[in-house]
């Protein structure tokens, strides 16, 4: 390229303003822009039609980045579909996540045989492992109109208000705890106004959605839940514990001294005997401390994943065998990923909402695997 | 500027376990403007048996159809006249090296009839030389974007062998777009059928010469409304789904499948040929992967492509589903294509029973299609059956073959079979 334009280098004269060396055919100095007497023809623009052009810079902009197929990760066409294969992109509302800091993250998915996800999550968190994080998830009640309006109207408000409520300044124990349950039970209300106020007015079908919150404060849980969304302590060390207790007829019939197993396959086992919305027959949660001492999962999650290993043992062995399988480490997106593909694969019948916080050293797999 | 537009008409739910996935995609192209209106060249040739039975007088009604159609070819094209009996000559214009064919403007119209009106019928017919020499005039201009012909014949390819005519057809598959007519009834429907067939063109007998002129000028005319030259249908499917097949199914039948050409690897292109303001149907039959009960996929993209530019685009879709009530029903659109392909294979393979003596399949065959034609409301199919055949029972498809039937009755069934009926309501 600089060869062949060397030799068609045009003959150059010399600015007598400034000195400045110009091309032949220029009329005014490139220099000092005085006036000049040219001595030849400029030559033609282009000296061919198809003579290569050289631009000073890339012409094209960078594409913008397009969203990626969770099926196969080939690229999501205009069209809402996979250019590889074919699935159908997940909406904005058919699964998300969020992960507000390293140790805080969840993930909430429509599944696999429901039309929508009228599953909710809502987290927040500061940065510090173990200090402070608010995991709130709602599952809507898949009969009642806009649930799934509903169910995120409940969790957000919910988490605003646990994460606004965090005590401040208070040294005594048993006051923080106070503190945080009216916290909670309040938030269960203004989570209730929330449904209430995205509900139609005329509607017979009053959006309904279950509750389940934790609140992280200091190495302390407090957690409270209305319906049959969970929450769990996963050990590391086998001491795995559910702490939420579910407002179903299962519930009721296990505390008549059916073994859960049996409890929660009978028919009626998923009627909720109680809910957030308009016909809300009672509000008040069911609330739970606990002391953090070794190193383990806090979860919040709906229906969608505890069915598939509900006693605390059996979702332990699923949170082992997941982290054995994905990442190394605790990445609580990750696994929180990694659960909610798990349901799926297990029949995914329900939404699925996943929420978790990593207290403790990232773990050690060895200890897993032996 | 042309404009497409494309509809979908599918049953997009599958049981659980399903996996073929059905649906007919209307293209529908508007403002296509005259041929050559969206820049680009196009060539007309006129390709006339000359052959020694041709007799006196379907040559002077060649003759004049020719010179008729000669009239509809506008100022501007390239254009050539081919004379064909035992060897192919090039009538117009007279050309020694260089480009074999003119642009159209009145004092080549003038030649062109002069050289027309110098036909005489004699000698044989070798209809692969022909296209040959066809094929050759529409290369020798470079630029031509789109290449249209017109061959009309009246007997059986006697002085080459069907390899050489195969040849020809398949050496000519992409060059040029042929539409195809038979005089009288000594020639054979298969033989010019697989020419348009492979050609994108169309055949019809026409039975009387006096009909003739008037056939040539409406095929001209036809082919100068094409302003959209060569177009692609592109169908694009999932990793792992397999394309059963791609038919055209209306105006006319055509099985695409075999002339597909790979575009990347889950696009496969179908050659549509040029476009007037016209809609087509085509049928996709896709195989995926079976799906959860619940999933949704894209099943197709079907695409019009015209210069290489997706110029529109239909979805079919797969939605897999427990419910029966929406997994059995079938689209109205597809049992309806699907009864006029079959109704074209029964009519083919009926007639093709009965010119080989074996009464008994070409009962059975013309039968089914006495019933398809009935079912699916294709009434010129129905009319074209009754001349062969007589009906007993129409909705049990009980017929008896006629006696004694008009050849050019049957010939006109047997050109006839491909054409469809779109969906009534």
């Amino acid at each position: 390229m600089t060869d062949d334009l060397t030799h068609r280098r045009p003959t150059m004269i010399r600015c007598q303003s400034c000195g400045e060396d110009v091309a032949g055919f220029e009329a005014y100095c490139e220099g000092c822009g005085a006036e000049l007497t040219p001595i030849m023809l400029a030559p033609p623009e282009y000296e061919e039609a198809d003579s290569p052009l050289e631009p000073t810079r890339a012409v094209s902009t960078p594409a913008p980045t397009r969203p990626r197929c969770r099926e196969c990760g080939g690229a999501i066409d205009d069209d809402g579909y996979c250019e590889v294969c074919g699935t159908k992109a997940a909406s904005d509302r058919d699964h998300y996540e969020e992960a507000p800091a390293p140790w805080v993250a969840g993930s909430c998915d429509r599944g696999i045989r429901h039309r929508r996800n009228e599953d909710a999550l809502a987290l927040s968190a500061a940065v510090v492992p173990g200090s402070r994080a608010v995991l709130v998830v709602c599952d809507g009640v898949s009969t009642s109109d806009d649930s799934d309006v509903a169910s995120l109207a409940a969790a957000r408000a919910a988490r605003d208000l646990l994460t606004e409520r965090q005590p401040q300044g208070i040294a005594d124990p048993a006051g923080r705890d106070r503190a945080l349950r009216e916290a909670l039970t309040e938030a269960v209300r203004v989570a209730n106004e929330s449904v209430i106020a995205v509900t139609a007015a005329e509607t017979r079908n009053a959006a309904s959605c279950t509750f389940a919150a934790a609140v992280v404060h200091e190495g302390r849980v407090i957690c409270a839940n209305v319906g049959d969304s969970r929450v769990y302590w996963i050990s590391d060390h086998g001491s795995s514990q559910l702490l939420s207790r579910d407002d179903s007829v299962a519930q009721m019939h296990i505390e008549l001294g059916l073994s859960r197993e049996e409890a929660e396959s009978s028919p009626h086992a998923h009627a909720i005997t109680k809910w957030l919305g308009r016909d809300a027959p009672d509000l008040a949660p069911t609330l739970r401390s606990l002391e953090v001492t070794e190193s383990g999962w806090l979860v919040v999650c709906s229906d969608g994943l505890w069915n598939y290993a509900s006693e605390p043992e059996d979702l332990e062995r699923v949170f082992a065998e997941s982290l054995l399988r994905r990442t190394p480490g605790a990445d609580p997106l990750i696994l929180a990923d990694t659960l909610v593909r798990w349901a799926c694969t297990q029949g995914g019948r329900d939404n699925i909402t996943v929420a978790l916080a990593r207290f403790g050293d990232p773990l050690d797999l060895s200890v897993l695997a032996g | 500027m042309a404009e497409f537009t494309s509809a979908v008409y599918q049953n997009e739910f599958l049981p659980d376990g399903g996996t073929d996935v059905n649906a007919i995609v209307t293209v529908t192209c508007t403002n296509a403007g005259m041929a050559g209106s969206n820049g680009g060249n196009v060539g007309e040739i006129i390709i006339v048996d000359t052959s020694g039975s041709m007799g006196e007088t379907n040559m002077e009604a060649a003759k004049n159809a020719a010179i008729v159609a000669l009239d509809h070819i506008v100022d501007g094209t390239w254009f050539a006249v081919v004379a064909g009996n035992h060897q192919a000559y090039l009538a117009y214009p007279m050309a020694r090296g260089g480009a074999g064919m003119v642009r159209m403007d009145a004092n080549t119209r003038f030649q062109a009839a002069q050289a027309i009106r110098y036909f005489h019928a004699d000698g044989g017919t070798a209809i692969g030389s022909w296209l040959n020499l066809t094929r050759a005039l529409f290369q020798s201009v470079p630029g031509l974007t789109q290449k249209h012909a017109i061959l009309l014949t009246d007997g059986e390819n006697h002085n080459e062998t069907p390899q050489q005519l195969d040849a020809a057809i398949r050496a000519s598959i992409g060059q040029f777009q042929c539409d195809t007519r038979g005089i009288g009834i000594d020639w054979k429907v298969n033989e010019i059928r697989k020419v348009a067939q492979a050609l994108l063109g169309t055949v019809d007998i026409i039975p009387h010469s006096s009909e003739l002129p008037a056939a040539f000028a409406t095929l001209m005319q036809r082919s100068m409304s094409r302003g959209v030259s060569a177009a692609e249908l592109r169908v694009w499917v999932p990793q792992g789904a397999e394309i059963l097949f791609v038919r055209q199914v209306s105006p006319t039948v055509e099985d695409l499948t075999a002339r597909s050409t790979q575009v990347n690897a889950l696009t496969t292109a179908y050659p549509t040929g040029a476009w007037t303001d016209e809609s087509r149907d085509y049928h996709v039959s896709v195989r995926l992967p079976a799906r959860g009960v619940g999933q949704e996929q894209l099943a197709a993209r079907v695409q019009l492509a015209v210069a290489g530019q997706v110029v529109t685009q239909g979805l079919v879709k797969a939605k897999w589903s427990s419910d029966d009530t929406l997994t059995t029903r079938i689209n109205p659109a597809v049992a309806h294509y699907t009864g006029q392909t079959e109704l074209a294979d029964a009519i083919q393979q009926g007639l093709a029973a009965k010119a080989s003596g074996d009464d008994r399949t070409a009962t059975v065959k013309l039968g089914r299609a006495v019933q398809l034609a009935k079912e699916t409301g294709n009434d010129e199919a129905t009319a074209k059956l009754r001349k062969v055949v007589d009906v007993t029972d129409e909705d049990a498809g009980t017929v008896r073959l006629k006696k004694s039937v008009d050849r050019a009755d049957e010939m006109a069934l047997d050109t006839a079979s491909t054409k469809t009926t779109r969906i009534r309501g």
